[in-house]
């Protein structure tokens, strides 16, 4: 019988044999809302965001298409970045110039200047537009979609 | 609680692996009395033994203690049992085995404890049993390590199927009156040909599982394989295309709830405050629980919690941790990387006199590379759900250590072992992450709190920012080689080793001196095994520098590489079949380039070659060609899967991999910052497959992966004359 | 209350308008086949059909879903089981490992043929690209949906 055995640690097998000498710690506070079953109180009104002030009809269709962005993008003044930099203001903007947004090489370095037709363009296909751009979802195939968007986003920014 | 981690395992299997060897010797009895109750209670069903169940209508039910990622493990194991048990096919179900000690994985803590232990086949069983035992002890039922078709496969399911049939003979011998010599099986019947007479397995079930258990049931040799080597469709495919599957994240319960969950985002630090007051006031809101080292919101739906959860600001602890920066982690390899010199660090191994070879040579090479941190990003994202009330537990999720998990809960819950139930569901993607305890300890404290059911989900951002990673990593080189371009000298020195501890070593190059070394340098995130583990840095290490070495000496990248493996005839076979299949010797157009790269890793010999085109404006990765010996290939097509699988995850790793830390915290979050290969950047992949040794078999989930980022390097290098020294490739412009 | 369209059946459920498709599938009308992975519209494990388009379910709300009609994976096969064209050519192409992003995959691919039945690798490489496997089946998701398409791939060897 061959045996190649390797090197000894016994505090290792305690350690793994002796789980749980550290109890799992309790809540450190604990907030209950209400149990479950029980009727939600009505929602709070002050919670709802206020609508925005109406803008024009292509921007009130833009404001439902810009649904598709929000996972990535706020477009309210002064609202952080997300996945992806924060929009107000963006139209006649340099590519890349949101501070504190990490954009990629492609971006920084594309020279665009983002009017609404360069916007237009880029929304229709991102990566064709700026090959390496991080934006890897948004493509918007539908150019009256895209039109209510970049309405939407002037609109927005103008408020 | 104690963290397992492959590295304290490997500590701790010797204490116990030393005494098992020379002294315990316990030799398992059939312990279906047992079993029963948890895995044979439909009506007529008979356990012959721990692994094989057999109903009246005849279903042979393959009972399987590892757990299904992707790798195709329930079906490649199920063949080998049905193949020593002369099972009808068509007619064999499969169990995933419970989370309970009868079940632990043996082998995992044979290969890990005593990898070389050779032992008379007279005692095989002895020996088997008492590492049962020990896994028994340590709670494992591990799937990982690329263990489960090399180790549970030949050890247990063989045995168990080959067992199971000697077993339905005697029993059909004794009720035909007939010797058992005499009685032969197919597709699950007995047959006595002399009589002509034949019947179903099912009619001796009962009678077989009376039978003493075979001490050493005799296994079918290769020309005799039905089912092993042969092509079969997976049995959970079906169920993954047509949305039926059900994956730990799917799990349901009446009246169950649901938490989002943010964690600090430095290791170490707690909450130190939470302001709630919105959150509260959030539709759907039930709970808010500050956890110490994290923070839950429970909701009525999912959706609900995230939005609540988003809204609370939250002040964590100051921690050591919170001024690290990635640069200043590779400083500090570096600076401990030279403080050891030439002389200094653990010497992992040592042969000749590298220092009078090198100082000799008559050509010096050296090299530095360096690899980022990585995070696995499993498609499914980290979740479990618990429910603990009246004195049980009960835990839901998809892991790879089901044992571990049902122990953790108990320990966790407070509630007595026998009174928690595990329950594991598929897993959306394992590669290691599935191995550690984190999510089953959170949603049980969380479940503990409520009392009522909760699915706890991380987010995407939460599975980034809160892994266990694959360590970054910082290895040098130099080598030498004589006047005739012969490598003479090989040393290296490298920060960590994990697991496996061959990893850095490359006893398979014929290099008459050479010494390896490392170093430890702390860090303060969690390290997890990542697919092919340690092996994922070395294999780019050192095929690298084989690379540089060999255009050094002005030789071909596959011809060094062939006088390195001289006198290695089942190395150089899998080496020669790579060059052959991708057309070594055939010229490339101007701006494409071929790489090779050659890793045995987990009992399985790998070469790879990428090919590589850098006309245009991104790196294309346009084919890779992989040439595999894993001893004998259980299901072949389910182990070219593994390899084309291993090639993405590799080539993920190799163009964009990277989780880089600032102010201590990991810097991304989502899949837009750390990328996955896409389907349009997927190269085409050619596997070959090698049956070098029978008995001798190999991994399938990792092997593939290691030399996949030094091929394509090297490729890079063919092509443009630029050696890439540190991944992920991006940092070189190249993607 | 809204009133969906699920797979031909009308339900209705009363959730937030905001809240995406993917959890109304999932946690309201418990059809589990539609996956998380990243909830920004990034992985595609969450696609579903909108009116037959292919739409990230994790960042769609619910509200848009409106007197359309959404399939989901559990939508395709026929009552009976009988697997789609492309659902088969899954199996016949042993292409799901751990399985988790497949059903994106196939609803990706169920549109992009019924787009275009005669896709070419770029075609099919376009569409799937915003559908990640981790698992990397993707040489296999290209050959089963040239199967699916009856189109011979150059290599059917496997």
């Amino acid at each position: 019988m061959k045996a190649k055995l390797r090197a000894l640690s016994p505090c290792l097998l305690m350690a793994l044999a002796a789980c749980g000498s550290d109890p799992a710690p309790e809540p450190t506070e604990q907030i209950i809302v209400r149990e479950p079953g029980a009727q939600p109180s009505a929602p709070d009104a002050s919670q709802t965001p206020a609508a925005d002030e109406a803008g024009s009809a292509l921007a009130e269709a833009g404001k439902q298409a810009f649904n598709s962005c929000i996972a990535c993008h706020t477009i309210k003044k002064g609202d952080g970045n997300r996945i992806g930099p924060n929009l107000n203001g963006i139209i006649g903007q340099a590519a890349g110039a949101v501070s504190d947004f990490r954009y990629s090489a492609a971006m920084t370095s594309s020279g665009i200047t983002w009017s609404k037709e360069e916007l237009d363009s880029f929304l229709a296909n991102p990566a064709a537009k700026i090959p390496g751009t991080t934006m890897m979802a948004g493509a918007v195939s539908d150019a009256d979609q895209r039109a209510a968007i970049i309405a939407y986003i002037e609109d927005s920014s103008a408020n | 609680m104690g963290k397992w981690t492959r590295r304290a395992f490997i500590g701790a299997g010797v204490a116990a692996g030393g005494a098992l060897v020379v002294g315990i010797a316990v030799r398992p009895g059939n312990p279906v009395d047992q079993l029963s109750p948890l895995v044979a209670k439909g009506e007529g069903e008979k356990l012959i033994n721990a692994w094989v169940k057999i109903d009246a209508e005849n279903i042979v039910t393959a009972i399987v203690p590892h757990v299904e990622m992707g790798q195709g493990i329930f079906t490649s194991l199920a063949q080998m049992l049905a193949d020593e048990l002369d099972a009808d096919w068509s007619k064999v179900r499969i169990l995933e085995a419970p989370a309970d000690a009868k079940y632990s994985s043996s082998h995992i803590g044979r290969e890990f404890l005593a990898p070389n232990l050779e032992v008379p086949e007279i005692l095989e069983p002895t020996v088997s049993g008492s590492f049962l035992s020990l896994a028994t002890a340590m709670t494992l039922q591990i799937t990982g390590g690329s263990f489960s078709i090399r180790g549970t496969g030949q050890r247990a399911m063989r045995t168990a199927g080959a067992a199971a049939r000697e077993m339905l003979v005697a029993a059909a011998a004794e009720k035909w009156k007939v010797p058992a010599a005499e009685l032969r099986t197919e597709n699950s019947m007995v047959i006595h040909d002399k009589s002509s007479k034949s019947e179903p397995f099912a009619n001796f079930a009962e009678a077989a599982a009376e039978q003493n258990l075979p001490a050493k049931p005799t296994l079918k040799s290769p020309k005799d394989y039905k089912l092993m080597g042969k092509t079969i469709a997976r049995t959970d495919i079906p169920a993954k295309s047509d949305g039926s599957a059900i994956f730990g994240i799917d799990a349901d319960l009446p009246d169950m709830k649901y938490a989002a969950v943010k964690a600090a985002p430095v290791v170490g630090a707690t909450v130190e405050s939470m302001d709630a007051s919105v959150a509260k006031n959030m539709p759907g809101v039930l709970q808010i629980l500050n956890m110490g080292d994290f923070v839950a919101v429970v909701a009525d739906g999912y959706w609900q919690a995230e939005q609540a959860l988003a809204t609370i600001e939250t002040r964590y602890s100051k921690t050591e941790g919170d001024t690290l920066d990635q640069d200043a982690l590779f400083a500090r390899y570096a600076t401990m990387l030279d403080e050891a010199g030439d002389s200094e660090g653990d010497v992992e191994t040592e042969n000749g006199d590298v220092t009078n070879a090198f100082a000799n040579a008559a050509t010096k090479i050296e090299a530095e590379y360096k690899v980022p941190f990585l995070a696995h990003a499993t498609m499914e994202p980290m979740n479990c759900t618990a429910w603990v009330r009246d004195g049980k537990c009960d835990v839901w999720s998809g892991t790879q250590s089901p044992l571990m998990a049902r122990k953790t809960a108990a320990e966790v819950s407070g509630i007595d072992y026998d009174n928690v139930t595990y329950h594991n569901a598929f897993l959306g993607g394992g590669f290691g992450r599935r191995s550690e305890m984190d999510v089953i300890i959170m949603a049980t404290r969380i479940a503990k709190a409520t009392q009522y059911p909760v699915k706890m989900i991380w987010s995407r951002e939460e599975d980034t920012t809160q892994d266990h990673y694959r360590p970054s990593a910082t290895s040098r080189f130099q080598g030498g080689l004589d006047e005739n371009g012969k490598a003479v000298s090989w040393s290296n020195i490298h920060t960590h080793l994990f697991d496996p501890q061959e990893a850095p070593t490359v006893p398979y190059y014929k290099i008459a001196n050479h010494k390896i070394r490392k170093i430890d340098v702390p860090t303060h995130l969690r390290f997890g095994p990542w697919r092919s583990v340690d092996h994922s840095q070395h294999g780019y290490f050192i095929e690298s520098f084989v690379d540089e070495m060999a255009h050094a000496a002005g030789k071909d990248g596959y011809a060094f590489r062939r006088e390195l493996l001289a006198g290695s005839p089942r190395h150089l076979k899998v080496l020669d079949k790579v060059a052959e299949m991708s057309g070594w010797d055939q010229p490339l157009p101007a701006g494409h380039g071929r790489g090779i790269a050659f890793v045995p890793s987990f009992g399985t010999i790998v070469a790879e070659v990428a090919e590589v085109d850098m006309t245009g404006a991104k790196l294309k990765v346009k084919t890779v060609y992989v040439a595999a010996d894993p001893g004998f290939a259980v299901n072949p097509d389910g182990f070219a899967a593994q390899m084309e699988s291993s090639i993405a995850f590799g080539l993920t790793a190799a163009l964009y991999g990277e989780i880089s830390i600032k102010n201590g915290a990991v810097q991304q979050s989502n899949f837009h910052d750390y990328p996955i290969l896409r389907i349009n950047e997927m190269p085409d992949v050619k596997v070959e497959i090698i049956n070098g040794d029978h008995k001798k078999l190999g991994g399938a989930g990792e092997p593939g992966l290691p030399p996949l980022a030094p091929a394509v390097t090297n490729a890079i290098f063919a092509a443009t004359g630029k050696r890439v020294r540190e991944l992920p490739l991006s940092k070189a412009q190249f993607t | 209350m809204i009133k969906l369209n699920v797979n031909g059946q009308i339900k209705e459920v009363d959730v937030d308008p905001a809240t995406p498709i993917l959890w109304v599938v999932r946690e309201n009308l418990k059809m589990t086949g539609t996956k998380f992975g990243c909830g920004v519209a990034l992985c595609g494990a969450c696609t579903v059909h909108v009116d037959g388009q292919p739409v990230r379910s994790c960042s769609t709300p619910v509200s848009e879903a409106d007197g359309k009609a959404i399939t989901t994976i559990e939508g395709l096969a026929d009552q009976d089981g009988t697997f789609t064209k492309v659902q088969q050519a899954w199996v016949d192409e042993q292409v799901a490992q751990c399985g988790y992003c497949q059903s994106g995959q196939i609803m990706s691919a169920t549109a992009l043929l019924k787009k275009n039945p005669n896709p070419s690798d770029d075609q099919i490489d376009a569409a799937m690209a915003g559908n990640i496997c981790r698992c990397g089946t993707y040489v296999r998701i290209r050959k089963a949906i040239k199967a699916a398409a009856g189109l011979s791939s150059e290599t059917q060897e496997a």
